[in-house]
């Protein structure tokens, strides 16, 4: 199982996204996460608080920069200004890495600020890993990619999407950002073997996992950061744990966001499947299966609000005025 | 399919994202999107034909999959517009604002990688879309009733409002409603820019002693430079007042009334990373804003001596008390009193 060559980059162990809503939190209780990953457009151009606690933040704990705004698959040209200032960023907070989706966010000169998908050609892929290298020359550091969930699959599509990543990773040299969650996600969307997936794409160049909750509308699920994960997704971490022979993982949740010790206490769960003997006993109560036979409060809620459901919510900042 | 020989396959990526987008953010939902001109004259599509570029799944049509990425697209950044504007959305209802949320996005589509961007037009917009002045005049406006509701969704269309309905409860009517929504949507934006602009945060301010130091013979040519955070608004609605009033009332509660128009002004800054606003009078809006525009204090002072209804002695003990609060407000960065010699600051 031990497969640890991640480009480098350290095993910073179990962490969760910073949201505006737990920065006094964090600030005064010091909590004992291992580490937190921020969302890079929410301060690249901050002058004011965010940007001041972050710094602070950043000086305590390790920080890994994951950004939105991207749009590597996009047939726009690469964004040099969005691309100065990320790397500017990255310069005074020192991330372990940086990150961003396989997707793109907008053409014609717009940003939809969503993480659109690709049709998965060969032709796209040529696009994206000749982007993917122009960016790691830029930045001067190797880049991770992330596996998004999608909605959608296109008719001209002639490779898997795990195809599509692996060839990307290794033709690009990148890493990657395996979101367990989108993989669970984008398999029932699209009816794919989900552990295919995860045992396809190349071990080695696994950087980071994500976790997250998702809202199943019964016809498709939606990717709204909004839940406890479930279980099939930590079925499918602990096979993506023991492939990777581990390595950093982070809980996203950015809908109806619980107090911090809660947030904080989901990942830590993580603990229980990665420990010895990886046992699928060791499986907590009350994440169950999204398909109706066992279903959660969590997931009920889900259900009642699916009208609402919004894939990957934008965290954003909100003016403190007096 | 009129491109590429008709294959899904050999469709140019520009051309397949270009549609895709068109298709994903049209104000009428996905069919309609696809049947736009635009659409079609990237991929041409027969109604009912979507399938032949998107891919059904075992439970959705092509149609409802793209709709998914439709429906979070105008959901996601009419909830960020009404983050940058909670006291016009409160004001106006969820309806009330999305809709005119959903008119600005048409209008004005996001063109930057942040969503910190999103909402800069805004009042511009409303502005341009409002409805003409003759037919708001002596409007009641009561976003909570229904009549005033489809006064906004016609807003929204571009048609003026229907003929003022008989004042009801209030008993002030509102005249040039549009200019108090716009108002404090300049409000809200301001507030939004000095949270997160540049502030003066681990520096000092200009302190009162720093002010009282300067030689009076030189008092006269001395320049005060406002902080960088320091924004000045005038508005023809006292919307900084109903800001106050809304912010303590619950959310439960009642939005309170609709202030009647009055000229009015206000000071915005920002310390310890919280914005802080100020009612101003007028002539110490117009006294702060020469002040900003780099004027030496003499002039500054000069350009507002002729005020109606100032006299002098009243203004220089004014002038007095106005300097003394803003200096202990922290709203001036430095004080140059020699202007012919930027270095020499106090």
């Amino acid at each position: 199982m031990r497969v640890e060559k991640r480009l480098g980059y350290p095993h910073l162990g179990l962490g969760v996204g910073l949201r505006t809503v737990h920065f006094d939190y964090i600030l005064e209780n010091h909590p004992s996460v291992d580490w937190f990953e921020i969302i890079s457009e929410n301060f690249m151009d901050s002058r004011g608080r965010p940007r001041h606690i972050l710094n602070q933040i950043a000086e305590r704990y390790p920080v890994v920069m994951h950004g939105v705004s991207l749009s590597i698959g996009s047939t726009d040209p690469l964004n040099f200004e969005y691309l100065g200032k990320l790397k500017a960023l990255a310069r005074e907070i020192h991330p372990h890495w940086i990150s961003d989706h396989v997707c793109w966010t907008g053409v014609a000169g717009r940003n939809t600020h969503d993480l659109l998908p690709m049709p998965l050609t060969d032709a796209s892929l040529k696009h994206v890993v000749e982007r993917i290298r122009t960016l790691q020359d830029f930045l001067e550091r190797p880049f991770v990619l992330e596996n998004p969930s999608t909605y959608v699959g296109f008719t001209g599509s002639t490779l898997s999407e795990w195809e599509f990543i692996a060839r990307m990773a290794e033709e690009a040299d990148c890493g990657l950002l395996l979101d367990v969650n989108n993989v669970y996600v984008s398999s029932v969307n699209h009816d794919f073997d989900p552990e295919e997936f995860i045992r396809s794409v190349p071990h080695e160049r696994v950087v980071q996992f994500h976790l997250a909750g998702h809202t199943n509308c019964r016809t498709h699920l939606i990717d709204t950061h909004d839940n406890h994960v479930v279980d099939p997704v930590w079925k499918l971490y602990r096979l993506a744990h023991q492939l990777t022979g581990g390595v950093s993982t982070l809980l996203e949740w950015d809908a109806r966001i619980p107090p911090f010790p809660v947030l904080h206490a989901e990942v830590l769960k993580a603990k229980r499947h990665i420990g010895e003997g990886l046992a699928d006993t060791a499986i907590s109560a009350g994440d169950p299966e999204p398909d109706g036979a066992s279903v959660s409060e969590g997931e009920i809620a889900g259900w009642v609000e699916e009208e609402h459901a919004v894939p990957h919510p934008l965290h954003h900042v909100a003016a403190v005025v007096e | 399919m009129k491109d590429a020989g008709a294959r899904p396959e050999a469709m140019q990526l520009t051309q397949l994202q270009r549609w895709f987008q068109t298709v994903v953010t049209h104000a009428e939902g996905v069919e309609a999107g696809a049947c736009s001109e635009e659409a079609q004259r990237l991929i041409q599509l027969a109604p009912g034909e979507l399938e032949r570029v998107i891919t059904r799944s075992r439970a959705l049509t092509a149609a409802e999959r793209l709709a998914i990425y439709a429906n979070a697209y105008h959901t996601r950044l009419l909830e960020c517009l009404g983050e940058v504007f909670p006291m016009l959305k409160r004001t106006l209802g969820e309806d009330g604002f999305d809709g005119l949320a959903f008119g600005y996005l048409q209008e004005y589509p996001s063109r930057s990688y942040t969503l910190n961007e999103l909402g800069r037009h805004f009042p511009q917009y409303l502005e341009q879309s409002r409805p003409a002045p003759e037919d708001a005049q002596s409007a009641v406006f009561d976003p909570s009733a229904p009549e005033d509701a489809a006064k906004l969704q016609e807003w929204n269309e571009r048609s003026p409002p229907p003929q003022p309905s008989p004042p009801g409860e209030r008993e002030t009517p509102m005249e040039n409603w549009p200019d108090f929504l716009i108002d404090l949507a300049r409000l809200e934006w301001a507030i939004y820019e000095v949270f997160d602009g540049p502030g003066i945060e681990g520096r000092d301010p200009l302190a009162a002693n720093q002010l009282l130091a300067i030689p009076p013979e030189r008092w006269e040519g001395a320049k005060l430079a406002p902080v960088v955070c320091l924004q000045l608004l005038a508005t023809r609605f006292p919307v900084n007042d109903y800001y106050t009033a809304l912010r303590r009332a619950k959310a439960a509660d009642a939005v309170p009334i609709i202030p009647s128009a009055e000229e009015s002004f206000v000071a915005l800054t920002r310390r310890n990373f919280v914005v802080r606003r100020y009612n101003l009078s007028r002539v110490e809006f117009e006294l702060l804003r020469a002040l900003q525009a780099d004027h030496p204090i003499g002039e500054a002072i000069a350009s507002i001596a002729p005020a109606p209804g100032i006299e002098f002695d009243q203004l220089a003990a004014q002038l007095q008390l106005w300097f003394r609060n803003w200096t202990a407000e922290g709203f001036f960065q430095s004080v140059s009193i020699d202007p012919s010699n930027e270095g020499e600051r106090i």
